[in-house]
């Protein structure tokens, strides 16, 4: 056991659960990559305690939303994607409400999504094919 | 193999957008209305469970269900609190039913209640946003996001009209208007919905279920065919199941795939030895219309893309084929959090028992089904009842 004694490691990128949007969690070992946190590798089964944190490249969208009524101290509209990159697959804000099912997407910019804590994220736009 | 449970007594508040009444009082009366249904002394009943969701989130008290066993005059019953957030009230019931099978309670008195007006909206509505996963939650992911997402693959995977929506949310505010326990009794067309503001495109106001306030309960105990007042003893559990499913919500592998669902509807068909065709009236938790589509098809009552067919079809109307939330759903009648899955169970029986007037009767009701949802699908609570 390494680490707090909540029995979490703080060590490796599962340690922070505040990761920007465009990071995916790695596995150690057999190199699977996730985004919402879990406890093992769902493929090797090594400790998410070792995990790297991974930059996200090029996903394509499988559905979008716009929501008019956000959460309290969220701006409105929030445009969102649900995105596949392989094997990760995530909801996360859009630039702009022009994404359609099927689009190839990256991270891009720093937004301000809350009014009041200062956390910013990327947000997916349109991807170049090159 | 069904149990040998029974629902021998029901009772519920009306559903409300703003009751007067404090929560425990909300409680107090759907138990003694239940208890007076079911013929049952409080100092018989040996277990208490009661379903609330959001009680910390309010800053109601702690220890719910001691002070209410306290108030109904449950002398010595064992009490506890059910929290399974949207689900939290078929859980409760399920806790009911397990005690009553298992043999440790003869009587057992099962309540959910939920005053969501008791918090200014902003911390209500702060308080369920917080129900999804923390990632979700940093990107401003809410509820009715995974509805908008959801609807809009449902639509162009299927081809769908926006029509398909809108008609669940009419078909449901129909059954309402009969029904005096409902928050919303005033019908809406289908081209009302397709007005409403925009909440999760395409999902719109008429598309979401309300907050609400209210209770609901049930008196369980071992099947007999008759009380000794030569009563009968109630429709029989035929069977329960749940199920946890993915609680990120991206990572499913299909957005219109809830595995909870499907799951939690395979056991509790296989335990009641029924299939899908056999019922004759479902209560379906319906948060966003489109999971009333989705569910119905999850659970093997339509195949996938043929729900929203059925429903401009009028198959899930309350002279269909498939009369789905009789009651209104949650869409209507109301979603008080720890008291819909309880409301729906309460609908259900009143359905079997057949007392209910003919403006919102399902005629002939043998085998009822209800499935309450938590989230958006990371827990699914199953119930078939047999008359
Ligand atoms: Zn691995």
């Amino acid at each position: 056991m390494t680490g707090s004694n909540s029995g979490v490691p703080e060590n490796g990128a599962a340690a922070d659960r505040d990761l920007p949007a465009d990071r995916a969690f790695a596995c150690a070992d057999c190199g699977r990559r996730w985004y919402y946190d879990r406890r093992r590798c769902p493929d090797c089964d090594r400790s998410a305690a070792d995990a790297a944190s991974v930059r996200l490249e090029t996903g394509a969208v499988v559905a979008t939303t716009t929501v008019e009524t956000t959460p309290p101290d969220v701006r409105a509209p929030n445009h969102l994607a649900l995105v596949r990159f392989d094997e990760v697959r995530l909801i996360a804000q859009a630039a702009a409400a022009d994404l359609s099912p099927g689009d190839r997407v990256r991270f891009d910019g720093s937004h301000r999504l809350r009014d009041g804590p200062d956390r910013t994220d990327p947000r997916l736009v349109a991807a170049e094919e090159s | 193999m069904e149990t040998e449970v029974r629902v021998s007594g029901v009772g519920m508040t009306p559903f409300e957008g703003d009751s007067q009444r404090p929560l425990a009082d909300l409680a107090a009366a759907a138990a003694e209305k239940t208890l007076a249904d079911a013929g049952v002394d409080p100092a018989d009943v040996d277990a208490l469970h009661f379903g609330n969701a959001l009680a910390e989130a309010l800053d109601e008290s702690a220890g719910l269900a001691n002070a209410l066993a306290a108030a109904l005059g449950l002398d010595g019953a064992s009490a506890d609190r059910v929290e399974n957030t949207s689900a939290t009230g078929a859980s409760a019931f399920h806790r009911g039913v397990d005690r009553v099978e298992s043999g440790t309670a003869d009587i057992a008195l099962v309540v959910g209640a939920e005053k969501m007006s008791a918090g200014d909206t902003r911390s209500v509505t702060e308080a369920i946003s917080r129900l999804v996963h923390p990632r979700e939650y940093a990107q401003g992911v809410t509820l009715p996001s995974f509805g908008g997402l959801a609807a809009g693959a449902y639509l162009d995977r299927h081809d769908a009209p926006r029509e398909a929506l809108a008609a669940v949310a009419a078909k449901n505010h129909r059954n309402a208007v009969h029904n005096p326990v409902a928050q919303f009794r005033k019908p809406i067309d289908v081209e009302d919905a397709l007005d409403s503001p925009v909440v999760a495109a395409p999902l719109r106001l008429y598309d979401c279920c309300p907050m609400s306030d209210g209770a609901a309960a049930v008196v369980l105990t071992r099947a007999t065919d008759e009380d000794d007042a030569g009563h009968p003893a109630g429709p029989r559990v035929a069977g329960t199941a749940s199920a946890t499913g993915t609680h990120a919500v991206a990572e499913r592998p299909d957005p219109l795939s809830i595995d909870s669902v499907r799951t939690a509807g395979e056991r509790v068909f296989d335990r009641a030895g029924i299939a899908p065709d056999d019922v004759d009236v479902a209560c379906i938790h319906d948060a966003f219309t489109v999971l009333e589509l989705i569910e119905l098809e999850e659970l093997g009552f339509y195949d996938p893309g043929n729900a929203w067919v059925a429903t401009l079809d009028g198959d899930t109307a309350l002279d269909g084929d498939l009369p789905v939330n009789p009651g209104g759903g949650l869409k209507a009648r109301g979603h008080p959090l720890g008291a819909t899955g309880l409301s729906q169970i309460v609908e259900l029986v009143w359905q079997l028992r057949g007392d209910l007037p003919e403006s919102r009767r399902v005629d002939g009701a043998e085998t009822a089904f209800a499935i309450n949802v938590a989230g958006f699908g990371n827990n699914s609570v199953c119930t078939v009842l047999r008359a």
